[in-house]
């Protein structure tokens, strides 16, 4: 795994004990791992008193550096060694891997959660809501005297949702329905291979 | 139910019996090409020349055919309803069968081209799809995650065209399957059978 020189120099500062002692290196990767998933770039999260006595300009590149660590990391589902590996480089203890390596491991799933709805995508089907209408007359022909489907599919792109409308026979949306059936056919024999 | 035809009408269609009933059968096929591609004034003034009556009358005998054909075919009246309705011409028998034919040859053609008059949302054309696997994204490698992409074609009235890409995971597709086939099985319930059947 390749870290930059800023996020090596963030680490070793981070494991290096004459700067963060041992309450204040557990506290700020705890604190790194919520400032990912839940503090919502909320400035006060670096507010810690295990963190009070540490240098602010330190303190901010040790928790950017371990910030992006641990989205490469995630990024590129690292192991415990390749881990290892990178902490012992900065000359990490094995005690300080260890309780790096746990909380890794505990809030892991969630990082991954976060990186996979990052990325532009094509707006994606939620649901599909439908009314069976019967057309009797228009002001241009009267006695039309035809059913007819209006289907309304909701798409949700980028956090925003947009309704695709239109209207179908009862012959069309039997072709529809068809096709979809048999898209989840390949599906299923495509899980079976 | 009896056409009712204004006076004016009466009046525009009066033009009929005062020419021999082969060119009135002529005007009513004119009268229908019009219908179907659009009218075109050359041919009034021609007519006219060659019949020796004024343009306007000539073009108000052919638009008052047209609309009688419309409004009959709108209404989609019997062919009793129809003799009936062009007796307060009073016509001669020759000239009422020629515009009775002349209805009932074209009467589902011009309900065809009256249908297309009135707002159309988008309908159905068709749907394309695909099986894809997302394996990896700039912010995250090693993914497996099926996904199913789909094209639905769209029409959108006066010959347009538009066409939506989407995409859904396997799960939702089976959704979306389980809530289409309750709308296609609705069709068949007692409730809807009956209207269909008594609404006519």
């Amino acid at each position: 795994m390749e870290l930059s020189e800023s996020v090596q120099k963030g680490l070793q500062s981070l494991c290096d004990p004459s700067v963060f002692d041992q309450s204040g290196f557990s506290v700020l990767v705890d604190v790194s791992f919520r400032s990912l998933l839940s503090a919502h770039a909320d400035p006060g999260v670096l507010d810690q008193p295990e963190l009070k006595h540490i240098d602010r300009i330190v303190l901010k590149q040790s928790h950017a550096a371990a910030a992006t660590f641990i989205l490469e990391a995630v990024k590129q589902h690292a192991d415990k060694s390749t881990i290892s590996s990178c902490l012992e480089d900065v000359t990490c203890s094995a005690e300080r891997t260890e309780i790096f390596y746990d909380a890794y491991q505990k809030h892991k799933g969630e990082v991954e959660g976060l990186l996979a709805s990052i990325g532009k995508r094509l707006p994606h089907i939620n649901d599909a809501s439908w009314r069976l209408e019967y057309n009797m007359k228009n002001g241009h022909v009267h006695k039309v005297n035809e059913p007819f489907y209006q289907i309304s599919l909701s798409a949700e792109k980028d956090g925003s949702s947009e309704d695709i409308n239109f209207s179908c026979t009862m012959e069309q949306l039997q072709d529809l329905v068809g096709k979809m059936k048999d898209a989840a056919k390949s599906l299923e024999k495509a899980t079976q291979m | 139910m009896l056409l009712v035809l204004s006076e004016e009408h009466k009046e525009h269609l009066a033009f009929l019996p005062k020419v021999d009933t082969a060119v009135a059968a002529e005007f009513g096929r004119i009268a229908v090409e019009f219908l179907k591609k659009g009218t075109s004034p050359k041919i009034y003034e021609g007519a006219a020349r060659k019949l020796n009556f004024p343009v306007e009358t000539v073009q108000h005998g052919v638009e008052g055919l047209m609309f009688l054909l419309t409004e009959s075919a709108k209404l989609m009246i019997s062919e009793v309803d129809f003799q009936d309705s062009v007796l307060v011409l009073g016509f001669s028998e020759e000239l009422n069968q020629v515009l009775l034919q002349l209805y009932l040859q074209h009467c589902s053609q011009i309900r065809s081209i009256l249908s297309l008059l009135p707002p159309h949302p988008p309908a159905y054309c068709n749907l394309e799809w695909r099986l894809d696997v997302l394996l990896a994204s700039r912010s995250l490698r090693q993914q497996v995650v099926p996904m199913v992409t789909m094209k639905l074609l769209l029409s959108t009235g006066g010959g347009n065209h538009s066409v939506r890409v989407v995409q859904t995971d396997p799960a939702t597709l089976q959704h979306l399957i389980t809530t289409l086939e309750a709308a296609l099985a609705s069709m068949k319930t007692n409730h809807a059978r009956r209207i269909l059947r008594n609404i006519k």
